[in-house]
């Protein structure tokens, strides 16, 4: 129980979690500034910015469901931290796994976008509605290229289970090169899912102010901020276990800095691609994702299928 | 409590978040104030952000005379942001009314209608003195000892003490 409890809270929970998602948002600001050729933000921003916003009053519409307004917040970030329990950080085995948590991370990352929605729903603001009506119309466009690209290496490995499919491609490091259209896709998904640009239509600061947003301020925007920076760091992690299923065996040491060099080479990639292009219309988002993503990802489906019947 | 307190007002000073609300200027001096927020002065050196929502926002950057249209919105702005607010008028209009000063339509400078922590003149005024006027503003925070008292007025050419 206690050890649980130190699980959630401190390691790998919200305090590391969180700290480790403010530097990589740091990391992420610099980069999009100086590909921007501007100077970019000092170290601490990220840091600067939490206490800030978490000193600051807490304003409940008065139209808002206050209930709802209060928990979404909340349910994000937890969710976010729960499925980093299932993922492999710096070794072969998560903290917890079990046969098919592949399905659960994926099905836990879900849960902060649907509290966006949520969220956006019940602050029953205009701008907010529209953002909630727009993040669930997003959800629909990546989530399932995402689905079938985290679950076509585990055909391939036999399992569904994410500690599982790691060991199996570190033991045949070969054959993670079947899976670099998955890789795109993924990358494709997850910059969808985390809301950045060119997929960041629910938030289009200037179409509908701040989106599902628009009515949070101070500690429960803090705590949104704060699912979104862990989301980014999980969803690194869940792409780098997949497909980047190097260093693990190394020792707790060199596997954890091995670690951080994986999910720096992916948010590097989710910055570079953030900075080369501008942010798409949400018809646009669709059909981009259901006409170019969704194939790719079948394609990889198809890989996964043919090359499982001359592996094992 | 001492740690807590300066770690929060140092928090306070590093994070300004802005948010630009034009309350009938002429349009120059939001042009100055898009033109301090882009690439080339790159605000988000001194960890300001330009927001959409007054509730995320801390700084109220108000530009041009009130209007008596635009008043009760102005008012809502300013209650619609969580606290601790302030709100820099920026531009000579701001300030008193400026040019448009004594229009049947014209309530007057900004702090007609809310309080107004810095002004800042000029017509327009340069992307400079504005980033002047917030970094002074945020400095009295830190060190409210020291620093000027509430409302800061930047005056980089003397406009005001030659009484142009
Ligand atoms: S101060 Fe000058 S530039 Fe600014 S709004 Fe007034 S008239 Fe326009």
């Amino acid at each position: 129980m206690a050890a649980s409890i130190i699980e959630m809270i401190v390691f790998p929970g919200f305090v590391f979690l969180g700290v480790l998602g403010m530097i990589f948002e740091y990391v992420d600001r610099i980069l999009y500034a100086r590909l921007q050729n501007r100077k970019g933000p000092p170290w601490f921003q990220p840091f600067a910015d939490f206490i800030k916003l978490a000193a600051k009053e807490d304003i409940v519409p008065r139209e808002a469901d206050s209930v709802m307004f209060k928990v979404t917040p909340l349910l994000a970030a937890t969710a976010t931290v729960v499925a980093s329990f299932y993922i492999p950080l710096w070794g072969p085995a998560a903290l917890h796994s079990f046969a098919g948590d592949a399905v659960v991370v994926i099905y836990l990352l879900t849960i902060p976008t649907m509290s966006f929605f949520l969220a956006g729903w019940y602050s029953t603001s205009l701008y907010s509605t529209v953002g909630a009506v727009r993040t669930i119309t997003q959800l629909f466009a990546y989530e399932v290229p995402l689905f079938l690209v985290i679950l076509a290496p585990g055909i391939l490995a036999k399992t569904w289970s994410l500690s599982e499919m790691a060991a199996f491609y570190s033991a045949h490091p070969l054959l993670c090169l079947s899976n670099v259209v998955g890789f795109v896709v993924a990358i494709v998904a997850l910059q969808g899912k985390l809301e950045r640009i060119p997929f960041d239509i629910p938030e289009a600061e200037t179409e509908i102010v701040a989106g599902t947003f628009t009515e949070y301020s101070g500690r429960l925007l803090v705590l949104f901020r704060l699912a979104i920076s862990i989301e980014t760091v999980v969803g690194a992690a869940l792409i780098s276990a997949v497909f980047l299923p190097f260093g693990y065996g190394l020792g707790a040491a060199w596997g954890f800095v091995v670690f951080i060099v994986k999910i720096a080479f992916v948010m590097v990639i989710l910055a570079v691609f953030k900075t080369s292009v501008a942010r798409l219309r949400i018809e646009q988002m669709v059909n981009f994702c259901w006409k170019y993503v969704a194939p790719a990802a079948v394609l990889q489906l198809f890989i996964s299928l043919i090359l499982s019947a001359f592996v094992g | 409590m001492g740690l807590i307190k300066s770690l929060v007002t140092w928090s306070r000073v590093k994070s300004p978040w802005v948010i630009h609300f034009n309350t009938g200027a002429c349009n120059a001096c939001d042009i100055e104030i898009v033109a301090s927020i882009t690439p080339k002065f790159d605000l988000e050196r001194f960890g300001v952000q330009l927001k959409g929502t007054p509730r995320h926002a801390d700084v109220l950057l108000c530009s041009g005379p009130v209007t008596r249209q635009i008043e009760s919105r102005l008012k809502r702005v300013y209650e619609q942001m969580s606290n601790p607010k302030f709100v820099v008028a920026i531009g000579t209009c701001a300030c008193s009314g400026g040019v448009f000063n004594g229009c049947y339509n014209v309530k007057g400078g900004i702090d007609t209608v809310i309080p107004v922590s810095a002004y800042i003149p000029g017509c327009p005024v340069r992307p400079e003195a504005i980033i002047d006027g917030v970094v002074k503003l945020l400095g009295s925070l830190k060190n409210p000892a020291a620093a000027p008292k509430l409302p800061i007025t930047i005056d980089p050419a003397g406009v005001l003490e030659k009484g142009a």
